[in-house]
């Protein structure tokens, strides 16, 4: 056996229960899922009925566990499988979740925490205040060891084909850390500019504020950081690695070719970029319309790969890849990307007046305009290229710009920005048509294009509708200019003939993008066929990645993208939004006009104001953003985001449940307003406000930080009310709130409170005078329900009451009211235990099948509970029930010794 | 503990000072109260923490014995009654001998009882600390006495809690010995039919514990029989048991105290009780449990209960609730209800307090078709017996205070529980008694089942009232307690004890009768006779000190020196 008993949870119940295992000479394995051993009671202000500082008699017993010689605790952990070995034995399954430390090297600082950059609630505060995703979790937390909380990868970050981490540059310009933000963005590419102007966002696509009133402007934010680093710093302020000696050639300067000179530059490379066009920029300069990425922006981003010292050689096509390797260069990337435009293949093709989609935006790019001033023009096509050429062929003038199509408006490929930016421009569209020749005039130039009627059949093999031409339903739209935008295609015949007479860049593999020539990679839309800017960014990453692998053989000082965990549900984001408020996005919008004449950029750039706030709408899905600052903040080095978590399997002699009860969720009594009204509260979070490491220096009141001076307390909410679901009493709010109002009148001299009540349950040794103590102080006890609470614009409340004594209804009004909340059962193993045979009462609690002649012992035999997760009970009786468990737990082992 | 500490003339002490959260650092500046101490002589370490008793302070106290080779610790913060055991564990990991903390109350002693005076409570906690600071710079390293313990308890009272604790205790290999006043184990228990909550008849989980005590060898049942002296060192007790005449002596490791309660009695007249058809609640019990069909009292058939609850608690000298007659008497309703379905019944209550699980009886009854009327505490209903006639008057709160009249045929007083009449027993083991009557525990939290009473545990109803099972739950919590102590086989005894000085004693006895615990004696060789202390019976009292005339007795850990040094700190310690 590796241990005689496992106690699942550390409580005052499962710390009872080991310890006393451990003093009888067990060796006890105590799993906890949260952060610390301690449980709740630790949390609390003091206890009654004596008053006593609850940590101070939590503490000592916290230690004792942590330190017990033959106590082993794992907090983080949860029991994932528990059966029995038929001979009264247990094997469990524990698994271990990562904390992101390294316990042994954390010294507790909290350096990390002041590092970063993302402030949930504080659940150990009752949320009342905020705490950071890199926290300890409370001052008498044991271990006093900081942890990270990462529930996931956020939905944005996750998106990014570029690889950028989203979620982190966002949380940094929330902070205010705009250097910093631009920094991370480096880490995946010289383009942060370019991004921010240009690129689709699927992260946006995703952000789970989208849902709610629209996603985070996370593209905007990028490209203010970028522009707000290129005003006010010369150069990317990235430091190259040690030069190693090795040179690479990069053909093609577009976002795939630039990043991954980059890349490589930044570890030390030798590069040179070698562009066919007259400058740098690819696609980007060549075929991206001003409108949408001004060359300044681009120029910006190019200067960050030459400050590296990346040669970029122009007008420079490369014919000869094989005269490269001879040149000295150890390795050749091809990134040449899909530069042509696909012909329309019909007759009439080459008449005067029918342009290549491509070709077309470049000359508008170069300064050589076609005159299309008054001109009819149909674009064919339904992509990306195509809005951009329509919305081009409107700024020069078009007076007729056709969109004809070959499927429905679903189908169209485009981005929806870019196809509903282009209706507003004025593009029409022509759909389910496809071209069937063009019909020049006597002089050779285009007079109409000729299609047919489409219809849409079954799908094919992307998905979309097989179109199906209807026959004799030909037609003439009349034009003077034909764009073919029907898709893109490589241009590696340019140089495909020094390679072995084979497209030498296909296939590559897909994970190191080599070639089978080894000294050969390819990357980008060479490879994947037309995509889009992130994408090509991502192709550039990878495969930076896997020359450095293939010639140094390690990943050295390359940026890695760290193994993403699972990405983070987004219904679950938004469960936990329990008091979210409305935040519209306050970004001016992108200024589309009908017909517009020139080619300024659309969208205007935003202020540090407006991205702050911008930012400051992010929900923090992931809780952790990746930002990595916490990493060179840890001055012991123990931060470890690629840390994973770990599963035991483990052989017990027997099993005490102590993973306690859960809190009513107050809000699930909606007339009573929690979480509507700010000064609702719980009882759980009254004691956070009068407990010593209390949030506030005294008892406030949510809403505005004044003192109340008229509290209310609401008994039995969520007990003894079958409008839950709920007949049993709770047994200890009575109490707690007794307590409580003591507390109340011994920190604000001068409050009145009144308590609603149906019966006071004082029923332990002392609680009667602990009750008449009360009284005796000047608690006011009405008895009776409470009916509803209403909120005044001072956000005071009015208590609508049953006052039984006097026979009447009546209202009052309070600053601020405790909602006594009770329990309910704990069900987090509840499949677990069933498929044991654990036997459940009709409340869900775990059923004490014998609990007149061995209280504790559930239907299992060796499987016993500790406290609350049978019933309600308050400390006292946890503490003897723990007592209870652990004298059978021990009676049982022994019977495992007796020879059978 | 290393030999080049102990040699060394002035210790290294580091002192620590608490902010116990708000506890002590919104009333004491613990700053200040640092900032007086740390040039004292051999302070090398003072500081303030927020908890001095968490962990990560713990591992901040570890690391300065390192760096700093301490000797020992001042720490200033609660009563040594709370945490004497967590810091004294600190100093033992640390390889600090840990009768060399001292522990110093700024929290009761200044915050707590100063909360309007912050100036005056952080001179006052300067003066304590100094002081302390005196005392720990002349501790010496002390070891604990190991004495082997005997595997054997004695649990006194053969109620559930006893027998249920003496059958735990067996199951982990030690003897037991169970003693009964009564001439039958079984207690209240074994007189009841059905109980709440799941209908467990008593008198069959008596018989049910009965045939477990008979299956185990280990449990020596002593009936007829009480404890009538006790004797001896922790660990190892001799204890009296006698029965008829007959004395049996006994040593055992520890002893468990379960005697469980007596049922309230009113005075006669008290809401009518005298009357036969004013009854108790044990009384309405047995005329339940010891009939079938529909119930009879006196001859007549009764077709109509009133119960008055609260009949001898929460009233008088009887300021407690006795918890369970409020739970027991809505059961004993639901069994009258079996009994009779048109029976009617009217509970006049204060508090309904069925608590926890128990609320479903009271769901239950009033489906049954019982009525709560509900009188206020300074109101009680007001019963009159005319001949055949009872008259019971109440004001119901729960109709306004409308003065309403029944005339039931039998009224069923719900009374509580009190403390048992057991003088006897209480001076033989010198238990503690507290101001309710009921004995008490060191810390409902912290020590729940143990008394100040070293090795006495306490268990059932004779601590607070308690139902059956919270009964028999207590009862083997305080099993685990001595099962904690004696699965060990040693126990480690406090070594701060009386030691004499033999060269100096010149053996005139004096010191023999002021010893409470009977440690002292005379031993001698030849010519010369001395005073000995027995260490494992010595309590560190310190009574015997002051009455040697030759000065020849010293407290370990509380020497004449340190305590002159520790007034000397107090009056050197001014605020500043």
């Amino acid at each position: 056996m590796d241990y005689d008993a496992l106690v699942v949870g550390r409580g005052i119940g499962g710390m009872e229960s080991a310890l006393k295992l451990g003093d009888m000479g067990y060796r006890v394995l105590v799993v906890e899922k949260e952060a610390s051993v301690g449980g709740r009671m630790v949390l609390l202000s003091k206890v009654f009925p004596t008053l006593d500082c609850a940590s101070c008699i939590a503490t000592p017993k916290m230690a004792a566990t942590a330190h017990h010689p033959n106590v082993t605790v794992l907090t983080d952990s949860e029991v994932e499988a528990v059966s029995s070995d038929g001979g009264g034995r247990f094997l469990v399954r524990v698994h271990t979740r990562p904390r992101f430390v390294d316990l042994a090297a954390c010294t507790g600082c909290r350096q990390c925490e002041q590092a970063c950059t993302v402030a949930v609630p504080d659940e150990w505060n009752g949320e009342m205040v905020s705490r950071r995703a890199a926290y300890i979790a409370y001052p008498q937390a044991i271990p006093q060891k900081a942890l990270i909380e990462r529930r996931g990868t956020s939905p944005c970050t996750d998106a990014c084909p570029a690889g950028i981490r989203a979620h982190g540059y966002v949380s940094l310009v929330r902070s205010g850390l705009y250097e910093e933000a631009f920094q991370l963005l480096l880490e995946a590419t010289p383009l942060a500019a370019t991004l921010g102007a240009a690129c689709y966002a699927p992260c946006e696509t995703v952000c789970t504020r989208g849902e709610l009133e629209g996603p985070v402007a996370i593209r905007r934010l990028k490209r203010f950081v970028a522009e707000r680093h290129y005003a006010t710093a010369d150069g990317p302020g990235v430091t190259p690695g040690e030069p190693n000696g090795r040179r690479v050639a990069i053909v093609g300067s577009g976002p795939a070719g630039l990043t991954a000179a980059w890349q490589l530059a930044r570890a030390g490379y030798g590069v040179r970029v070698f562009e066919a066009g007259p400058e740098p920029g690819g696609f980007l300069r060549q075929a991206i319309p001003a409108y949408r990425l001004p060359a300044e922006l681009l120029d910006q981003d190019v200067a960050n790969v030459t400050a590296l010292g990346v040669e970029i050689t122009t007008n420079s096509p490369i014919a000869d890849v094989a005269a490269l390797k001879v040149e000295g260069y150890d390795a050749v990337l091809l990134a040449t990307g899909t530069p042509e435009s696909r012909p329309l293949g019909i007759p009439g093709e080459d008449l005067e007046g029918v342009q290549a989609g491509v070709a077309f935006l470049r000359d508008v790019r170069a300064g050589h305009p076609p005159d299309l001033a008054g001109k009819r023009v149909v674009v064919v096509g339904g992509g990306n290229v195509a809005m951009d050429s329509a919305r081009t062929a409107i700024r020069l003038g078009a007076s007729e710009t056709r969109v004809a199509y070959r499927r429905g408006r679903e189908e169209m490929p485009a981005h929806r920005a870019e196809l509903n930016d282009a209706l507003t421009e004025g593009a029409d569209l022509e759909l389910l048509v496809a071209p069937v020749q063009v019909i020049g005039d006597a002089d050779r130039r285009v007079a109409a294009l000729r299609c047919r009627r489409i219809e849409l059949g079954e799908p094919d093999d992307t998905g979309r509708r097989r179109p199906v031409p209807v026959p004799g339903s030909e037609f003439d739209i009349e034009c003077d200019v034909v764009i073919a935008a029907v898709g893109l295609t490589t241009a590696v015949e340019t140089f495909a003939g020094a390679l072995l007479g084979a497209p030498p860049a296909g296939p590559v593999d897909e994970r190191t993008l080599q070639s089978v020539i080894p000294w050969l990679f390819a990357a980008g839309d060479l490879v994947t066929g037309p995509s889009d800017i992130a994408r090509a960014v991502g192709q550039g990453r990878q495969a930076a990645q896997a020359i450095d692998r293939w010639l140094c053989g390690e990943r050295r000082g390359l940026a890695t993208v760290p193994d993403p965990l699972g990405v983070v549900d987004r219904a679950e984001v938004l469960a936990r939004q329990k008091s979210h408020s409305r935040r519209e996005s306050g970004l001016r919008p992108v200024n589309v006009t009908p017909r517009p004449r020139d080619f300024d950029q659309l969208e205007p750039p935003i202020g540090e104001e407006d991205a702050r706030a911008a930012a400051g709408r992010c929900l923090d899905c992931g809780v952790c953003s990746e930002c990595g600052q916490c990493l060179p903040a840890c001055p012991a080095n123990a931060i470890d985001l690629s840390m994973r978590g770990n599963d035991r399997s483990l052989e017990v002699g027997a099993v005490v449940l102590a993973t306690g009860y859960r809190i009513f969720p107050a809000d699930l009594k909606p007339q009573y307003g929690h979480g509507r009204f700010a000064n609702v509260i719980t009882g759980l979070q009254m004691e956070r406000l009068l407990a010593p490491t209390r949030p506030y220096t005294s008892v406030l009141r949510p809403s505005d930080g004044k003192i109340p001076m008229r509290i209310a307390y609401v008994m039995c909410t969520g007990s003894r009310d079958e409008s839950v679901g709920n007949p049993l009493c709770s047994k200890f709010c009575c109490m707690y709130s007794l307590k409580q109002n003591q507390l109340i009148m011994g920190v604000l001299r001068f409050a009145e409170v009144t308590v609603h009540y149906i019966d006071i349950r004082a029923v332990g040794k002392g609680y009667e005078e602990f009750f008449e103590q009360s009284k005796g102080m000047g608690v006011n006890f009405v008895k009776g329900r409470v009916a509803e609470i209403r909120e005044t614009p001072e956000a005071n409340l009015i208590l609508r009451y049953e006052d039984v004594d006097h026979g009447t209804l009546a209202e009052a009004e309070y600053d601020l009211v405790v909602l006594a909340v009770g329990v309910q059962p704990n069900q987090d193993l509840g499949q677990l235990l069933a498929a044991q045979g654990v036997a459940f009462d009709d409340r869900a609690y775990v059923d004490e099948v014998d609990e007149d002649y061995r209280p504790t012992a559930t239907s299992v035999p060796g499987i016993f509970v500790a406290g609350a997760l049978s019933g309600p009970r308050d400390i006292p009786e946890s503490i003897l029930h723990a007592g209870a468990a652990a004298i059978q737990v021990a009676a049982h082992l022994e019977s495992l010794k007796a020879p059978a | 503990m290393s030999g080049r500490n102990e040699a060394r003339t002035e210790p290294r002490i580091a002192v620590y000072v608490c902010q116990c959260g708000g506890n002590i650092g919104d009333y004491v500046d613990t700053n200040q109260v640092v900032h007086a101490v740390k040039d004292l002589p051999g302070v090398v370490v003072a500081r303030h923490a927020m908890f001095t008793c968490s962990d990560s302070n713990q591992q901040e106290m570890i690391d300065d014995v390192a760096r700093e080779h301490l000797d020992g610790f001042v720490v200033a913060c609660c009563s040594p009654k709370l945490h004497t055991f967590t810091f004294r564990g600190v100093a033992e990991r640390a390889g600090v001998n840990p009768y060399r903390v001292a522990q110093v109350n700024i929290r009761e002693q200044c915050s707590w009882t100063h909360t309007d005076d912050p100036t005056g409570a952080t001179s006052k906690a300067m003066k304590l600390v100094t002081a302390g600071v005196e005392r720990a710079r002349l501790m010496k390293p002390l070891h604990p006495i190991e004495v082997p313990t005997t595997p054997r308890v004695a649990v006194v009272g053969g109620g559930v809690a006893g027998m249920r604790a003496a059958i735990a205790l067996a199951d982990v290999g030690l003897e037991v010995h169970l003693i009964e006043k009564e001439p039958e184990l079984g207690g209240h228990v074994g007189k009841l039919g059905a109980m709440y909550p799941h209908g467990t008849v008593g008198t069959e989980l008596v018989h049910r514990m009965l045939e477990e005590i008979d299956r185990r060898p280990g449990i020596e049942v002593h009936t007829g029989a009480v404890v009538s002296a006790k004797s001896g060192t922790f660990g190892n007790y001799r204890i009296a048991i006698e029965s008829v005449g007959l004395r049996t002596e006994v040593t055992v490791g520890q002893i468990v105290v379960a005697t469980g309660f007596d049922s309230y009695e009113p005075a006669t007249g008290e809401f009518g009780y005298g009357s036969p058809r004013v009854v108790t609640l044990p009384e309405f019990r047995r005329l339940l449990d010891e009939a079938e069909g529909p119930i009879v009292r006196d001859g007549r058939p009764v077709r109509s209960i009133a119960y008055i609850y609260c009949v001898g608690s929460r009233c008088g000298d009887r300021t407690y609730c006795s918890r369970y007659c409020c739970s027991a008497a809505v059961h004993a309703s639901l069994l009258a209800a079996e009994r009779d379905p048109s029976v009617r019944q009217y509970h006049l209550y204060r508090d309904l307090r069925t608590y926890g699980r128990n609320e479903v009886m009271f769901g239950e009854s009033r489906k049954r078709g019982s009525y709560y009327l509900r009188f206020a505490d300074d109101d009680p209903p007001l019963v009159s017996i005319d001949g055949e006639r009872i008259r019971l008057t109440v004001h119901d709160l729960l109709t306004a205070g409308a003065e309403l009249a029944l005339e039931p045929d039998l009224v069923v007083l719900v009374t509580g529980m009190v403390p048992r009449a057991n003088d006897e027993l209480i001076g033989a083991l010198k238990l503690p008694v507290g101001r309710d009557g009921f004995l008490n525990e060191i810390h409902p939290k912290l020590r729940p089942v143990e008394t100040v009473v070293d090795g006495v545990l306490i268990a059932g109803a004779c601590q607070a009232p308690k139902s059956s099972a919270e009964s028999v739950t207590s009862g083997l919590a305080a099993a685990a307690q001595a099962a904690a102590v004696l699965r060990r086989g040693v126990a480690s005894l406090d070594p701060q004890v009386a030691i004499v000085d033999s060269g100096a004693c010149d053996g005139c006895g004096e010191c023999i009768g002021s010893c409470p615990f009977g440690a002292i004696e005379m031993t001698g060789t030849g010519g010369t006779v001395v005073a000995t202390i027995a260490a494992a019976g010595c309590k560190g009292c310190g009574a015997c000190t002051p009455t040697c005339p030759r000065n020849a007795i010293d407290l370990q850990g509380y020497t004449d020196a340190q305590v002159r040094a520790t007034i000397a700190g107090l009056l050197a310690g001014r605020a500043t």
